[in-house]
């Protein structure tokens, strides 16, 4: 035994010696942990070098610490970069808080499986309270487990006395860690040190818990994962210096590698957008000039303890029968089929069994209904949060939404109607569907948001109201004065913060022209789009749907131009039936009828939304991954069946296929050899017509290599953008500059025509550049044939077609065609439009 | 598994560029010293080596009692360690 003022330390594993100064990986080498040993081990059983009580064993059971009764604190992680394997490969054999003895077996692991599958076996023990060692044996050389090893003098303990929480506490705001896998022992010691450096005392924070951030193994025991929400507190001289300083370190990583959160960047970098215009993306077009309204959601207090479970059952499920109806209520008042299909899925989350199981097995553990819904929410939600899938992200915001309806029930808060001012902007983090569903749109000019994206509720309720929205603002937009006076445009994702008078009525003056022209473009609708010159353009459809098809009709569509076949299969557990299939091609093929031109695109699916019956692996980059065409060639009896129910609506109407995402002439080949095939089969002379999709650079760059094989091309702008610039255009900050309007993509545009043309082949482009009404002298200059348009836009496109002369387009596009950027080719066709333009509307008001 | 069928695949796809492991029999084992084999049990014992995590080099022996402990300090490989179906750890240290 050694004496009160000496402790030894055992051996913890056999194995070989490394020096400490030899470990490949500074974060050990560099003593920032604390100093100690580092073993190659022989042995496949951590045992303990002291006795004391367990103060942290990982989750993923690769690193432990043992807290002696003297402090002392020891702590040990076997192998480096072995917290990637998630707890693979090892055993823990105790549990937190449990006391152990010298020699008792902590962890086993699996050497073989660890040494395959992680950088390396090296196995540290480090004093991590401090105190000085001397060394018991070679420095060098071979040990064997329970070999005394170290001895460590209390008395020379370096001083650290217990921090403790004095005076006022300064906080930070909420980081969200990016640390793949949180603040494990090598991020934390970084931070650690850190927090050293400061004479303030600091805590680190997760939702209740706190920890003495000098601690690396208090951090570790908070368990931080990949998402979590931690917060910085300091009180002492340096707090506020502490709190700048590890604020930033956690924001960056902490020394690991981390892609940075974008808000937080926006945060950080206030001069991207200047003080009186803050920068987001648009989600919904349009432009308003009203009054701030800030929309927060109130934080609800729980008691974790309920009386007995039955009774905590029983309220749940109350309050879980209350939101049902509740929902239903919101459905059948919801203004549009897409609203109402929100609360739908919140109806079903209601049901979800993990979301049941979950909140039951805390209330069978003692917990109050209130506290064991929360719990189960937020951790689901946290589970969507991490699968780094956007779409699962902005699920996990219905999940929040739903759970704190539930919530509000369970408690008996009573929801207050917001009462809105007229010409009310509303303003908040997040918009919830509930939130939105109980707001007096009449009262409602437009929404700001710094969360959400293209495919966010915000973005789809404002597109149905015909509202302008803009997401994916700074934080800073939260602070704004309700009532203060802005001018959301959103057409460029600009909210003014203290507009101009001229602009105000610039606004107000556009806005009445804007809706005149609207009204006149509605009336001839059904003129043919012919440019003054005579020159004929076809206008149709983007549809997904019957009802769509109709409506496209009605708008004066001259057929489709894209039908996105994914609407019959997403959202469901199986494949369609042959049957289904084919009665909906047929049905919407009717209402096109035997003159009119349809085209089918095939599923267009991947790994950015998956389908349930088609299992796929995640990819890191689904957008470059398997979709389109890929998948369905991957998996030819899917598209084989497409094919087959296609092919039942031949000669109902111009019966066109389009295959997605080509990229390789031998796809276009094979494809086409499954259609013959199927076509021959089901015994039709005739084959329809087949083309491609034009939005993968190298299908444009090849196009007088496809243009033989196809019939007809159909450039999808969205994507061949995103692809060509390498820019998401659903990314917060390049969403702006991924623009259409690039001439690096003109130009793509421009030689996939030509080399069509030079077949006798027809080009149409379906993106949303087809839409925008500045783009239509410039794709009919650059040769296009067909325009394929969102259904309520038909009518403006074909207006926009009259208004022009084919051989001014030509010229137009030939000159922006070497301009410099996007900003200089829409600037110079909106010089175009004003100069040509311009002039016919006065006349056009004059019908009016 | 799936990292062999990837091998497999890759070196059907790109002969040139997956070197192919060096065969059992070839003569000397590439990265062992011919004493750390002798004392191994010879070539023949020997069913497959690799480099692993930075410090160990991993053998498959067909026979283990073959395996002369004695002799592998002695050709300097500071610790050996023993799993199952004949799988052994070489701890070689850190390769400079």
């Amino acid at each position: 035994m050694a004496t009160p003022q000496q402790l030894q330390l055992y051996a913890p594993l056999s194995g070989v010696l490394m020096p400490m100064d030899l470990v490949p990986d500074p974060v050990f080498s560099s003593r920032v942990i604390g100093d100690g040993l580092c073993i190659d081990p022989t042995s496949t059983t951590l045992c303990a070098p002291l006795a004391g009580i367990v103060s942290n064993v990982q989750a993923s059971g690769h690193a432990i610490s043992i807290t002696n009764e003297n402090g002392v604190q020891v702590l040990m992680h076997i192998g480096l970069d072995t917290v990637n394997l998630a707890g693979k490969g090892f055993t823990r054999l105790v549990e937190e808080g449990e006391q152990v003895d010298i020699g008792q077996s902590l962890i086993e692991f699996d050497a073989d499986f660890v040494a395959m599958n992680a950088r390396s076996l090296l196995t540290l023990m480090l004093v991590v309270s401090g105190e000085p060692f001397t060394w018991l044996a070679p420095q060098t050389g071979g040990v064997d487990s329970g070999q005394p090893l170290l001895q460590l003098d209390l008395a020379g303990k370096a001083s650290s006395e217990p921090v403790t929480e004095e005076g006022d506490a300064l906080f930070s705001r909420p980081v969200t860690l990016a640390n793949p896998n949180g603040l494990h022992a090598r991020p934390a010691a970084v931070f650690a040190q850190a927090a050293k450096g400061f004479s303030a005392s600091v805590f680190l924070h997760k939702r209740q818990q706190s920890v003495n951030a000098k601690s690396l193994v208090a951090i570790m025991t908070l368990q931080t994962a990949k998402g979590d929400v931690v917060q910085v507190s300091a009180s002492g001289p340096d707090a506020e210096a502490a709190i700048n300083t590890l604020t930033e370190l956690l924001a960056t990583g902490c020394g690991e590698g981390v892609a940075e959160p974008a808000a937080q960047v926006e945060a950080k970098a206030p001069e991207v957008s200047s003080p009186t215009v803050l920068r987001g993306v648009c989600a919904s077009a349009g432009s308003a000039f009203g009054q701030v309204v800030q929309i927060a959601e109130r934080d609800l207090e729980v008691n974790e303890p309920g009386t007995t479970p039955p009774a905590e059952r029983e309220q749940l499920s109350c309050g879980l029968a209350e939101a049902r109806l509740a929902l239903q209520q919101l459905r059948d008042n919801a203004t549009g089929s897409a609203q109402a299909d929100i609360f739908k899925a919140h109806q079903e989350l209601l049901e979800d069994p993990v979301l049941l199981g979950g909140a039951e097995a805390l209330i069978s553990e003692g917990k109050s209904a209130g506290f064991a819904w929360r719990a189960t929410i937020e951790s689901t939600a946290h589970l969507f949060k991490s699968l780094d899938n956007a779409l699962l992200a902005e699920r996990a915001a219905d999940l929040v939404d739903v759970g704190q309806r539930v919530l509000k029930l369970i408690l008996g808060v009573q929801d207050q109607a917001i009462e809105l001012p007229e010409g009310a902007i509303l303003i908040a983090d997040q918009l919830t569907p509930s939130q939105t569903a109980g707001l007096d749109t009449r009262k409602v000019l437009g929404f700001a948001t710094v969360g959400g994206g293209a495919t966010s509720h915000v973005a789809i309720l404002a597109r149905a109201a015909g509202l302008p929205a803009i997401c994916g603002l700074p934080a800073q937009v939260l602070s704004l004065r309700n009532g203060s006076l802005v001018l959301l445009d959103a057409d460029k994702g600009e909210l003014h913060l203290d507009p101009e008078l001229a602009a105000i009525e610039q606004l107000r003056v556009d806005r009445q022209r804007q809706e005149q022209r609207h009204q006149h473009v509605l009336a001839h609708a059904t003129l043919a789009a012919c440019t003054r010159d005579g020159h004929h353009v076809e206008v149709t459809a983007n549809v997904a749907s019957l009802s769509e098809t109709e409506q496209a009709m009605t708008l004066g569509g001259e057929g489709v131009g894209l039908l996105r076949s994914e609407f019959l299969y997403l959202d469901r557990n199986h494949a369609p039936s042959h049957e289904e299939q084919a009665s909906t091609y047929s049905a919407i093929a009717r209402v096109l009828g035997p003159s009119r031109s349809l085209v089918v695109r095939t599923l267009d699916v991947g790994g950015d939304k998956p389908l349930a019956y088609v299992p796929m692996d995640s990819e890191t980059n689904p957008f470059l991954g398997m979709r389109g065409i890929r998948l369905c060639l991957e998996r030819p009896q899917l598209l084989r069946d497409q094919f087959k129910a296609i092919l039942a609506c031949a000669g109902l109407a111009q019966l066109h296929i389009m295959l997605p995402m080509v990229t390789q002439l031998s796809e276009l080949r094979l494809a086409r050899q499954l259609l013959e095939e199927e076509a021959l089969a089901a015994g039709h002379a005739e084959l329809p017509k087949l083309g491609i999709m034009i939005e993968v650079p190298a299908a444009a760059l090849m196009a007088d290599l496809f243009a033989p094989e196809v019939d007809f091309f159909s450039i999808g702008t969205n994507d061949l953008t995103q692809y060509t610039l390498a820019m998401d255009r659903d990314h917060p900050r390049l969403a702006a500059q991924a623009d259409s309007f690039h001439p690096s993509v003109l130009r793509l545009i421009a030689s996939t025509v030509q080399a069509a043309h030079a077949h006798g082949k027809w080009v149409g482009v379906c993106g949303a550049m087809a839409s925008e009404t500045l783009a239509v002298p410039l794709l009919l200059g650059l040769g296009v044939d067909e325009l394929s348009v969102s259904v309520p836009l038909i009518p403006a496109i074909k207006a926009a077609v009259r208004e022009v002369d084919l051989v001014d387009c030509q010229a137009i596009a030939r000159q922006v065609l070497g301009l410099d950027s996007a900003e200089q080719v829409r600037e110079a066709l909106r010089q175009y439009h004003e100069a040509t333009v311009d002039t016919s509307r006065v006349l056009e008001n004059g019908h009016v | 598994m799936f990292e062999k069928m990837q091998q497999a695949f890759w070196r059907a796809l790109t002969p040139d560029l997956v070197v192919d492991e060096p065969k059992v029999v070839a003569q000397p084992v590439a990265g062992l010293a011919a004493n750390v084999v002798a004392a191994l049990g010879g070539v023949d014992n020997l069913k497959s080596h690799k480099a692993v995590a930075l410090t160990r080099v991993r053998v498959e022996l067909r026979d283990v009692e073959r395996l002369d402990r004695q002799a592998l300090t002695a050709a300097g490989v500071p610790g050996v360690m023993m799993l199952e179906g004949g799988v052994v750890h070489l701890i070689t240290g850190l390769t400079p």
